[in-house]
């Protein structure tokens, strides 16, 4: 198979993903309690985009063709207009997409390197006391509360410490831009980042430490053992690249835990990405925005593992494309 | 399940997240009876920070901080017990279905599964109570509805392996219906994963409530440490009381879950023990300046023992080993599987496994001492063995176990494997040389820049002999070198072996479970059984007029037609195990001339013939 149509097939398999969503989505909507148009259109609407509402999604239409609706409109990047803002979900998303980018990319970039270079140090020896309490530590890690955290952050480095700004993206009278603003983006995202990439960071600890340790004992590290590769070589050389494939792997697969304290992080930190949008839109009830935003939540991780697939095919010889 | 339960209580953080669990269920319990204000009782005054009065202090209506903390622990367990739940039974259900019935069904619902997997939960629950409102049970179902699948897709896997056992199998032939079966059978065998993973949930579920309670999605009438910090969150300069306690409970709550997962993981999964395994090695043993070597043999084993760690305790795998080996000579070292034939060879080179340890024994490689009293021999800080692996020494592994590295082309390997020894030479020399062993072995050089799973078994083995001779090494370890290949290409990989043994000279250890691959190609035959050797001579010798009860018996099994074959499928008896003592000679239960003194006093070791020896009371049965 070759890589074009490996990648277009795989393309394919989003689709049912996306589908059950949209479907989820539309069901949910009429099962829940209260007329649908005005959970869609707010229950402070007056009758004027009331009526535009039920037109839209064609409300007094049979069942089955609302959902087909819904399904071709979802599918052409519709997905509905915000109540408050009267804006389109999508764009009200997409301009929220480069701050929450930011922050998650910026983490979980930190906490994958951090992460496996500290559970392979600590595979070198697995059973020791060292690897039993960093691997305890790491559960503990992920097992904190992102936002408290956050809290506990801005506790202690924003208000006792005055080091680091406890909220927004920049200052309101910071640079507009250049370096001076680079610079204050920065000085804002130490604390944001701080609490994310600690909660994810110890998943990539356990996880690189299992594959490590896991790789030493595979028969082609004895091999090299017996060749007289140092320890260290093998572990840097060996051990590290094969390890990093299940690595790989589980970073799809884990990116909805990342996204959803990515949300908790940013309504700590009035950090203007999605999930502030999310949580405004929670205070309102804007639930367009809301069921937009699942969507959109979704199909990111589903492209994720794509990714990822892809990643993987590339870094190991076995998966023939 | 003993031992395996004893290492568990040798975790400490098992045992302290089981007690914080416990502490946490008693206090959820008895919060009502326990001397503590009402929960939203606002009688005291507001923001009193944590002292005598209230130890946790109060919050911005007056209420006790500590009761909250108290009830909010309830609400915590609550949410965890009944989402996982239901999210277990969910999962049960739909996994076992697909798993037992397979075809259409199965392939209906495990791609349901992977699709309910993709989708990220928290934003799903988010949905569901924001369409839904927060009332605590729609929380718990949401948590549940989007957790399923992880407890799905093990159960299926469960089911998978558990539907060919033989129980499983005679419940269907006598008739049980396939639900009957199913419950009655599968699932209460299948069950021990899912209950690990539940407690994973229950983290996962706590964790969830908390972040909605957080982001105002939480039931407003119910006490939340999520919902605690949320109120704290405003108060954060005031008052940080209110949002440190009820985080510390949750941090400590969710990591008690995750851990005792953990612990339940690595109890019930002997392969994550078997990781962790570990020998203490003897202190390396210096020798100040390194002597030249003596002349002598190449290989000079003095009564080596080796011992594997394992959760059970010691076992010794190497029992007092000894033999000598000259220059050109050829030894097959034979015996049953589980005899510590290849461990014997790793401990040559001293590349055991991790929780594998010389205690005791003298080796020397081409005259110089690298193993005195099971210590490594080290000078200037070096280990001798690390400059004699390889260029003295080198082994020849199973290729089919994976001995090549799946994600490195073989040429690569080899060219690594050369430059590692020789630091000075180029790139191009080493290719050169190893198109050379390339040619030697009869691999053509194409495949230099083939992966391993892209080659033949047997190319993969004639590669893995190839990297062997790179350095052109005295003496070649081979580790069951034609297993698991057929037995045409076994007799062409053992003929090459032969020819360039004798085209270049080398020591040859041939470790194998067959009798008939060893007679081939060695000069002298070592039998093993228990980690030691029973019985050793000229191959010729062992062939006709074997001395061991059990080299006979080895024998024995072999067809007529001389031909591989499975040794240990032919011999009655369950091999001595590793782990067992007896006063007496360790084949003795197996034995067929054994007498009362075999079990009561070990048995000499004899020379019965000129240069051959045998390890028994009545070799040949003698006494008979
Ligand atoms: S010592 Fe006795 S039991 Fe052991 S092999 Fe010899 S005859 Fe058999």
């Amino acid at each position: 198979m070759n890589l074009r149509r490996y990648v277009v097939l795989r393309l394919l398999q989003l689709v049912p993903v996306t589908l059950v969503v949209i479907i989820i989505n539309f069901l949910l909507v009429h099962l829940a309690p209260g007329d649908v148009s005005i959970i869609l259109a707010g229950d402070t609407a007056d009758p004027a985009y009331l009526a535009a509402i039920r037109e839209r999604y064609g409300l007094d239409r049979p069942f089955l063709e609302q959902l087909w609706r819904y399904l071709v409109q979802v599918g052409s990047g519709d997905l509905g207009l915000s109540f408050r803002s009267r804006e389109p979900v999508f764009a009200e998303i997409m301009s929220r997409v480069p701050a929450t980018l930011l922050l998650v990319g910026t983490s979980l970039g930190l906490s994958v390197i951090i992460g496996t270079v500290i559970g392979t140090w600590i595979a070198r020896r697995p059973g020791s006391t060292t690897d039993s309490v960093v691997s305890a530590l790491a559960v503990g890690l992920f097992s904190v509360p992102v936002f408290w955290l956050g809290l506990m952050l801005v506790l202690f480095f924003a208000v006792q410490l005055q080091l680091f700004p406890a909220m927004g993206m920049s200052s309101v009278d910071g640079p507009r831009e250049g370096p001076g603003r680079i610079l204050d983006i920065l000085h804002h995202m130490v604390l944001p980042v701080l609490a994310l990439m600690t909660v994810s960071v110890g998943q990539y600890v356990r996880l690189a430490r299992s594959a490590v340790a896991e790789v030493m004992g595979e028969s082609y590290i004895t091999t090299v053992r017996a060749i007289g590769f140092s320890d260290r070589t093998i572990m840097m050389h060996y051990a590290l690249r094969n390890a990093l494939l299940p690595v790989v792997t589980v970073l799809g697969l884990q990116l909805g835990l990342v996204l959803t304290g990515a949300v908790l992080t940013e309504t700590v930190f009035s950090w203007p990405g999605l999930g502030r949008l999310i949580y405004d839109a929670i205070l309102a009830r804007d639930t367009p925005v809301i069921m937009g935003a699942f969507i959109a939540m979704s199909v990111t991780v589903a492209f994720a593992s794509l990714v990822t697939d892809l990643v993987y095919a590339f870094l190991d010889p076995r998966v023939a494309l | 399940m003993v031992p395996a339960l004893l290492a568990l209580s040798r975790r400490a953080a098992f045992l302290i997240s089981a007690a914080i669990v416990v502490v946490t269920v008693i206090v959820a319990v008895t919060a009502p009876w326990l001397p503590l204000p009402d929960p939203n009782g606002m009688e005291a005054a507001p923001y009193e920070p944590p002292g005598p009065g209230h130890w946790l202090g109060t919050d911005n209506y007056g209420r006790d901080v500590l009761a909250r903390l108290a009830w909010g622990a309830q609400l915590a367990l609550i949410v965890a017990l009944v989402s996982s739940a239901i999210a277990s039974v969910i999962g049960v259900i739909l996994g076992s279905i697909s798993g037992y019935f397979g075809g259409t069904v199965d392939a209906l619902l495990s791609r349901t599964i992977d699709v309910f997997l993709l989708i990220p939960s928290f934003f799903l629950v988010l949905l569901i109570v924001a369409l839904f409102g927060s009332r605590l049970e729609f929380t718990m179902l949401a948590i549940a509805l989007t957790t399923w699948p992880r407890s799905a897709r093990i159960m299926r896997a469960q089911v998978l392996s558990l539907k060919s056992r033989v129980y499983v199998q005679a419940a269907r032939a006598a008739g049980a219906s396939h639900g009957r079966t199913l419950v009655r059978h599968i699932i209460p065998n299948g069950l021990a994963p899912i209950i690990t993973d539940a407690t994973i949930l229950m983290g996962l579920a706590v964790l969830t409530e908390a972040g909605l309670s957080f982001l105002g999605l939480g039931d407003q009438n119910a006490v939340s440490w999520g919902r605690m910090i949320f109120d704290g969150q405003r108060q954060l300069r005031i008052a940080p009381w209110m949002s440190i306690f009820p985080g510390i409970a949750l941090l400590l709550l969710v990591a008690s879950f995750n851990l005792l997962g953990d612990g339940l993981n690595e109890a019930l999964n002997p392969q994550l023990r078997r990781l962790a395994a570990r020998a203490t090695p003897k202190p390396p043993m210096p020798v100040g300046e390194a002597r030249p070597a003596t002349p002598g043999p190449i290989l000079d084993v003095s009564n080596l023992r080796m011992s594997y760690r394992l959760d059970s305790g010691q076992i010794m795998a190497v029992d007092g080993v000894s033999f000598r080996l000259q220059q050109g000579e050829s030894l097959g070292v034979v015996g049953e599987s589980g005899c510590g034939k290849s461990s014997l060879g790793a401990a040559i080179l001293q590349v055991m496994a991790p929780n594998a340890t010389t205690v005791a024994g003298d080796v020397d490689l081409g005259g110089i001492p690298i193993l005195r009293d099971g210590r490594r021999v080290v000078s200037h800080d070096r280990e001798m063995i690390a400059d004699l692996r390889w260029t003295t020494a080198a082994m020849i592994f199973q290729s089919a176990m994976n001995a090549l590295n799946p994600v490195i082309p073989v040429g690569a390997q080899l060219t690594e494997a050369y430059r590692l020894h020789r630091p000075g030479a180029s790139h191009k020399e080493a290719l050169a040389r190893a198109a050379a062993v390339f040619d030697l072995i009869g691999v053509p050089r194409e495949r230099l820049g083939s992966y391993p799973h892209e080659l033949s078994g047997g190319m993969r083995q004639r590669v893995m002999i190839a990297l062997s001779l790179l350095h052109e090494p005295k003496l070649v370890i081979a580790d069951e070198p034609t297993t698991a290949l057929d037995v045409l290409i076994q007799d062409q990989i053992l003929g090459e072996l032969d020819t360039l043994k004798r085209q270049m000279g080398l020591s040859l250890i041939l470790i194998s479970h067959d009798m008939g691959a060893v007679a081939e190609t060695c000069e002298r035959v070592a039998v093993m059984y228990a980690g030691e050797i029973v019985e050793m001579a000229p191959t010729e010798t062992v062939f006709r007029s074997p001395q061991h009860p059990y080299t006979k018996a080895l024998l024995a099994a072999l067809p007529t037609v001389s031909g591989p074959c499975r040794v240990p499928a032919g011999l009655p008896g369950e091999p001595f195990s590793a782990g067992e003592t007896t006063p007496g000679c360790r084949f003795a239960p197996r034995c067929s001339v054994a007498q009362d003194l075999c079990r009561s006093s070990r048995p000499p070791r004899v020379a019965v013939g000129a240069g051959h020896e045998a390890l028994c009371h009545f070799p040949a049965g003698s006494a008979a």
